[in-house]
């Protein structure tokens, strides 16, 4: 992969639904190795930022760019996954459209390191914050460079917070890159590069983590 | 292609873990059809029709030597209407409201006329105005009939004993005044033991002749009283369960409303769960998305359908039912019911994407199954317009085709054609559920 460009960018995507604005024209750049984090207020348009970059939606202007050979994971907000299945069957289902050489190596894998029940019981069964974990193993299979992360840990306990930012940490030594929406500013304090923050579907602010400073947040979310 | 087939394969997954809804998918289609069946069965009922009787029939009425069985002849007009007696007020009220949809009336001294063998007596019928009436009509028309026949019988055999008496003589009654007839046979005798004289002899020839003319008389009078007589040969085919209309529309209604109601739920079920974005990424376009759930409308379609043949075939079999079950069709069945349940998908997949959630798409699934159904069902000679948007949809064109493929001697034609109209139908619902598909994103 060329690091000449970004691995994912946004050029003047917009998006709209019926006469409703989610987002306004964004310019924004993913680059290898760094973590981005969305902030802003519910219906800011960070969901629907993310759903562009990721392909889940198409922009209704502009565009998304995505460095050639770069793979997106995503794990949306809502977990994205087959009630009547069960975790293992979500997983070496997806990992076969994400075309995986070893599907089943990979549902194990990712069985074990997000620690989900091996049960045959459908998903939709399992409590929330196991369904958020499903969600998350889902997300990596494929080996993508870039994630994008749609407020991660709003349902995981603390040991499972740990092991998804470690597990991005190694992601991003590896030269791939996180974009991950939230509304906790210790996550960004600890974990993000960059910031930038949405308001009523514009980008109202894009810089450097440290220079963003509490009050601004604040501000933003109120 | 391999991504349709692994979401094929996910779908009947989750179908076979859905054995509660399986089983209603099953059950519903086949109550409908026996209700359906039930309705139509009203066609064939006995429709009510009212008897007032003015002249006070008798029980039996004696007529050229005949005796009628009045009550008998009741009965029997009873196998193909209910006929209730009723003063002429009470059938007169009972025609408005609806009640009768005929009444025949029988006027006073029409025994009296029909003894006197003069003139012809008449019945009276007033009939409702509805489609029924016309069925009614023929069903009285078809008993006057019946009794003209049996009176003819009557009026020929009391004839047929003039005759007797004209040529060998004896006594008799005419118009109920006692007569006695000399008789041909008698004239002769006379005649020959007269003088032979030239006016003798014409008067020996002429009754020679005459003697001759109505020794032919009884058939002649036979086949001019029935230039043409139709005589009803028992038949030796299926119960009307077992035809081959009940298995085309049990397959067709059954196939119709389990693709229809798995296409749209499924296809609407993707967004529920959150999952057609995910997919929509770049794992599976939205046309895979769509051809999925038409093909798994297909394959369920294909294994009910099969399943239906063959238990029809194995109580045709079993019951050696006359013509027995069409085995070597079942690959034609085959090509029809991949067809019919394909073509039914994509109205279904095209439902499901304009719906958008599940419960609204199988909503809408059931209430639009009906209305389907019944415009194939309304003959298009009757109705049209409802042949003409009937035409626009699958279910006629997948039953002509099972008809046509289980039981035409010579399918190939018709099922041409209906397996094209099946496939343009498809494609064009499919083309259309792949444009409706991204509301699914939104």
């Amino acid at each position: 992969m060329s690091a000449g460009s970004p691995l994912l960018a946004a050029r003047g995507a917009a998006r709209t639904f019926g006469h409703t604005n989610a987002l306004e024209p964004v310019e924004l750049e993913v680059w290898d190795g760094e973590a981005l984090a969305l902030v802003g207020p519910n219906g800011a348009g960070k969901s629907t930022l993310l759903s562009l970059l990721a392909g889940a939606l198409g922009p209704s202007a502009g565009r998304v760019e995505r460095r050639k050979g770069a793979r997106v994971g995503w794990a949306p907000q809502r977990p994205a996954q087959y009630g009547r299945l069960s975790a293992r069957e979500n997983l070496e289902l997806f990992a076969r459209l994400e075309g995986e050489h070893d599907p089943r190596g990979a549902a194990e894998r990712l069985l074990a390191e997000f620690d989900l029940p091996d049960e045959a019981a459908p998903s939709a069964n399992l409590s929330v914050g196991n369904r958020q974990r499903l969600n998350l193993a889902i997300s990596l299979l494929g080996d993508p460079h870039v994630l994008l992360l749609d407020e991660p840990t709003a349902s995981l306990d603390p040991d499972q917070r740990r092991r998804l930012w470690a597990r991005v940490a190694g992601l991003r030594e590896r030269g791939g890159a996180v974009v991950f929406a939230t509304q906790n500013l210790e996550e960004i304090e600890l974990f993000a590069d960059r910031v930038a923050a949405l308001r009523e579907g514009r980008l109202v602010y894009e810089g450097a983590a440290g220079e963003y400073d509490r009050a601004h947040v604040e501000t933003l979310s109120a | 292609m391999s991504r349709v087939l692994l979401l094929l394969k996910k779908d009947l997954l989750v179908l076979r873990r859905s054995p509660l809804l399986l089983g209603v998918l099953l059950a519903y289609p086949v109550a409908i059809a026996v209700l359906i069946g039930m309705v139509a069965s009203y066609g064939s009922s006995k429709p009510r029709v009212a008897l007032v009787d003015e002249d006070n029939l008798p029980a039996t009425v004696a007529l050229g030597g005949h005796r009628f069985d009045v009550e008998r002849t009741i009965r029997e007009v009873g196998k193909n209407v209910d006929l209730v007696r009723l003063s002429a007020d009470e059938a007169e009220r009972q025609l408005r409201d609806g009640r009768v949809v005929a009444v025949v009336t029988v006027p006073p001294g029409f025994i009296s006329t029909l003894r006197g063998m003069v003139e012809s007596p008449q019945l009276r019928l007033q009939l409702s105005t509805g489609t029924i009436s016309s069925r009614v009509e023929q069903q009285v028309q078809a008993l006057v009939y019946q009794l003209n026949r049996q009176l003819q019988r009557a009026f020929i055999a009391s004839n047929l004993r003039y005759m007797t008496l004209l040529l060998h003589g004896g006594d008799g009654s005419f118009l109920g005044s006692p007569i006695s007839v000399l008789g041909i046979e008698n004239a002769r005798r006379i005649l020959a033991t007269m003088p032979p004289s030239p006016k003798r002899a014409q008067l020996l020839d002429f009754l020679h002749d005459a003697r001759l003319a109505l020794g032919n008389t009884d058939d002649a009078l036979r086949s001019t009283a029935h230039p043409i007589e139709l005589v009803r040969v028992q038949a030796d085919g299926r119960t009307w369960a077992l035809s081959a209309e009940v298995q085309a529309y049990a397959l067709g209604l059954t196939i119709t409303f389990l693709a229809l109601l798995l296409a749209a739920g499924s296809l609407a079920a993707e967004r529920d769960e959150n999952v057609v974005a995910r997919l929509a990424r770049g794992l599976v376009g939205l046309g895979q998305l769509v051809w999925a759930k038409v093909a798994l409308a297909a394959a369920v379609a294909l294994a009910l359908g099969l399943a239906i043949a063959v238990a029809f075939g194995v109580v045709i079999q079993v019951g050696g039912i006359t013509g027995g079950e069409p085995w070597r069709r079942l690959p034609l069945l085959v090509v029809g019911l991949v067809l019919a349940g394909g073509s039914v998908g994509a109205l279904g997949a095209l439902l499901g994407a304009l719906a958008r959630e599940a419960r609204s798409a199988s909503l809408v699934a059931v209430l639009v199954v009906m209305p389907i159904v019944f415009l194939g069902l309304i003959p298009a000679e009757i109705v049209p317009l409802a042949g003409w948007v009937s035409d626009l949809l699958p279910f006629s064109h997948a039953v002509d085709f099972f008809r046509s493929s289980l039981y035409d001697l010579s399918p190939w034609r018709e099922v041409a054609l209906q397996g094209l109209w099946l496939l343009v139908l498809g494609a064009v619902f499919g083309g259309l559920a792949r444009l409706g598909a991204r509301r699914l994103l939104a």
